[in-house]
């Protein structure tokens, strides 16, 4: 398989003028074979966020102390994390993107990227400024940039070596995801679906900046990269091709010019079968009864060939969306036993709240269960036809515009938003980090303008009734039979991505600004340490000069600091914040800092 | 803040009795509200334009602030010069949108203008309201 793919990568070679993409590919290859670095977001290209390092252990993990802070002089969401390649940091900020690289042996900041971006753009981000971080490959690194710039930069110097404009900040095209490598390409998407964008995913050669291709989300099946005969799905039991126009059949007229399915999460790879995973988002309008139809292929899991875009197979989760459960959540690739049999898997925790187990290589469907058990909007998933069965009383279009459904669970920020979950390959686990938040939801009818929102919903959040209280859960989850091993309570959404490591440790952050540390047999909590802010981050690991480090930004905002105040409002309650938000203004303030762990 | 809450309560005596007005200087008021959430034509109206321009995604729901500040708080302190002026020209690094290129907007600030007040002045007891019969 390993010689299959490198004669792939030569024969690429052969066909191009350049003589160093295969370098590209080397180049990233060595950082991210050395555990010592955190070469890219996840760690790997699987998403699994597993570092094999285990100098910090369960056993030692409560002796961690504060080794070293760093400000990045922004006080906004703080999502992603810094990127480390040998004796270099590179960490990024939320707008207007800085860029800093820090040697590690000094701790001095050896360049920094101050990209001018027009401050309307802020306001196309409503409701925060979040970036998910950068990343790094044949001796550059990527900055998705907010005003949708994407940016190549000397990792030695910082300087720009190319640039690519990936939309239109106009007409609300604008990026908070990361940028991905994975062989010679730079994998970027785009935001704006509350501004009615037309969702794509483009790959960017990496050495040129040139765009290679484009693959959108809705409309003609060229433009998608569909082929009727080839691209399968899941009907009826069995994988089928799709057929024709299986985006136009299911809009009314064109709506798909403007029917959303933004793709702003984290993709995945996977080398031997050369396929990009990742999910789209909700169509556009959240006014369910404006767009009829199964809206596809918003709310979907994807694979694609990686270098020519051809969409191999798509699973629509949601569709017709009546609650904003956008589908965008990492894709995580396991090789995993599922009821028995061994399978490439994808495992993908949705917003809607069902935590899915596709076979990746042929995209069956094997698994889809509630991995939070307040989930109340679909009794289960089908896994016949492959769709949620909506319980009326939940259904927003049902129910129709002006009309307040309440109590519908989870809420539209999903039982887990982009916050990406780990994988531990000893216990074959999912650690996953979780909202546990219910809301009403009441439609209403909107018109399009473009560059102007294009929203058509008013949502009130607030904790997951007859509960523990609190808005979250940090769950380890069987992804081989859908079923929660154990679940902890948090007072808060725990919106930090996870990190698992080879010293059986779980590391998660919280919004009150705890990084804790949890035993990975039971979640059991082992240390904990308050941060400057909230944290939204994802946890990192890196070895310097042969020591282990653990860190995280902190810096509250993105979704989760207005899904905390969104919820604690009831019409009786009178004006102005209460209950739960704030709570959270008693533990945390803004920031923006990045605090790194050692055992002295 | 204090003079807000009693205005609250008081409002919301008076809401049960009669329809209560609030003058906008002319003779014309500014806002008509009954029983709390049912209102005139105009302001009807501001409350369609706070939805559609999708503003609860940064100031709330029920205009109680969230990104964005608390509007309750807000109308109190803005004239409704202060309030043209940071709808028309936005506070761009608070990430406030300038709202000139929004025609719904810019053609219904009086409408808006009037919504939001009766929300911050506590006559309009709930954000979603009702055309008056």
């Amino acid at each position: 398989m390993i010689a299959g793919l490198k004669h792939k990568v030569a024969a690429t070679v052969a066909c191009m003028t350049a003589a160093g993409v295969a370098f590209a590919d080397a180049d990233l290859d060595r950082a991210m074979k050395d555990p010592g670095n955190w070469a890219s977001q996840a760690g790997d290209e699987y998403n699994q966020r597993y570092s094999s390092l285990d100098q910090i252990k369960a056993g030692n993990v409560d002796k961690l102390q504060v080794a070293w802070t760093f400000s990045t002089g922004v006080l906004r969401g703080h999502e992603g994390s810094p990127l480390v390649i040998g004796d270099m940091m590179y960490i990024h900020s939320p707008f207007p993107n800085n860029v800093y690289a820090v040697d590690l042996n000094t701790q001095q900041i050896v360049w920094k990227h101050t990209p001018k971006q027009d401050a309307a753009v802020i306001a196309q981000m409503c409701c925060d400024t979040v970036n998910r971080g950068l990343a790094y490959g044949d001796g550059k690194v990527f900055l998705q940039r907010a005003d949708s710039v994407l940016e190549a930069l000397d990792a030695k110097t910082g300087k720009v070596v190319w640039s690519a404009t990936n939309g239109d900040p106009k007409l609300g095209a604008v990026n908070t995801n990361a940028p991905h490598v994975f062989g010679d390409k730079v994998i970027t998407g785009i935001s704006g679906g509350e501004w009615g964008v037309r969702g794509y995913i483009s790959a960017y050669d990496i050495k040129s900046g040139k765009m290679v291709w484009r693959g959108y989300s809705t409309g003609p099946d060229n433009e998608m990269l569909i082929d009727p005969a080839k691209t399968m799905t899941w009907m009826d039991g069995k994988m089928q091709a799709v057929g024709k126009d299986s985006s136009l059949q299911t809009w009314q007229g064109d709506q798909w010019k403007i029917g959303g399915g933004t793709t702003w999460g984290w993709y995945s790879y996977d080398r031997a079968e050369n396929l990009l995973y990742y999910g789209t988002g909700n169509p556009s309008t959240w006014n369910p009864t404006q767009r009829p139809g199964d809206n596809r292929w918003s709310m979907s899991i994807w694979a694609r060939n990686l270098d020519t875009g051809a969409v191999k197979w798509v699973y629509q989760m949601t569709p017709h969306d009546e609650w904003d459960f956008d589908g965008i959540n990492e894709m995580i690739l396991a090789d995993i036993d599922v009821k028995g049999q061994k399978h490439k898997a994808l495992v993908h925790f949705d917003r809607n709240g069902f935590g899915y187990t596709l076979d990746r290589v042929t995209g069956e469907l094997l698994v889809a269960e509630k991995y939070d058990p307040a989930v109340n909007w679909a009794t289960h998933v089908d896994m016949k036809s492959g769709r949620p069965q909506v319980v009326a009383q939940y259904s927003t279009e049902q129910n129709g515009p002006d009309v307040n459904s309440k109590g519908i669970c989870p809420a539209a920020l999903g039982t887990k938003d982009q916050q990406p979950a780990a994988f531990h390959p000893k216990t074959g686990l999912f650690y996953v980090p979780t909202n546990h938040v219910c809301m009403d939801y009441e439609p209403f009818e909107v018109e399009y303008t473009a560059g102007q929102p294009y929203v058509g919903a008013t949502l009130a959040m607030y904790p997951a009734p007859n509960s523990h209280g609190g808005m979250g859960n940090f769950v380890a989850w069987d992804a081989g039979q859908g079923k929660i091993v154990w679940s902890k309570p948090e007072q808060f959404s725990v919106w930090s991505g996870a990190l698992t490591t080879a010293g059986d440790v779980i590391f998660y952050g919280t919004l009150e600004g705890y990084l804790k540390a949890v035993s990975l047999k039971d979640g059991k909590e082992l240390w904990k340490f308050k941060t400057p802010s909230g944290i939204i981050g994802n946890v990192f690991t890196y070895l310097h000069k042969g020591k282990q480090y653990v860190g995280v930004y902190s810096g509250i905002g993105g979704w989760a600091g207005i899904g905390m105040a969104a919820g604690l409002e009831k019409d009786s309650d009178g004006l102005g914040a209460v209950g739960g938000y704030r709570d959270l203004q008693k533990f945390t303030n803004l920031g923006g800092s990045l605090t790194v762990f050692a055992i002295p | 803040m204090e003079r807000g809450f009693l205005g609250r309560i008081a409002g919301l005596a008076l809401a049960v009795t009669m329809p209560l007005a609030a003058l906008a200087g002319g003779d014309k008021p500014l806002y008509t509200v009954e029983d709390g959430n049912k209102v005139d034509a105009a302001t009807y109206n501001g409350f369609k334009v706070w939805r559609a321009a999708a503003c609860d995604r940064c100031h709330g729901p029920n205009q109680e602030g969230l990104v964005g500040p608390s509007l309750i708080d807000s109308l109190k302190v803005l004239t409704r010069d202060d309030f043209s002026k940071v709808l028309t020209e936005g506070r761009m690094a608070k990430g406030m949108p300038a709202w000139n290129t929004n025609k719904k907007v810019m053609e219904n600030l009086d409408d808006l203008y009037a919504y939001l007040k009766g929300r911050s002045d506590g006559a309009i007891t709930s954000a979603k309201v009702k055309l008056m019969k």
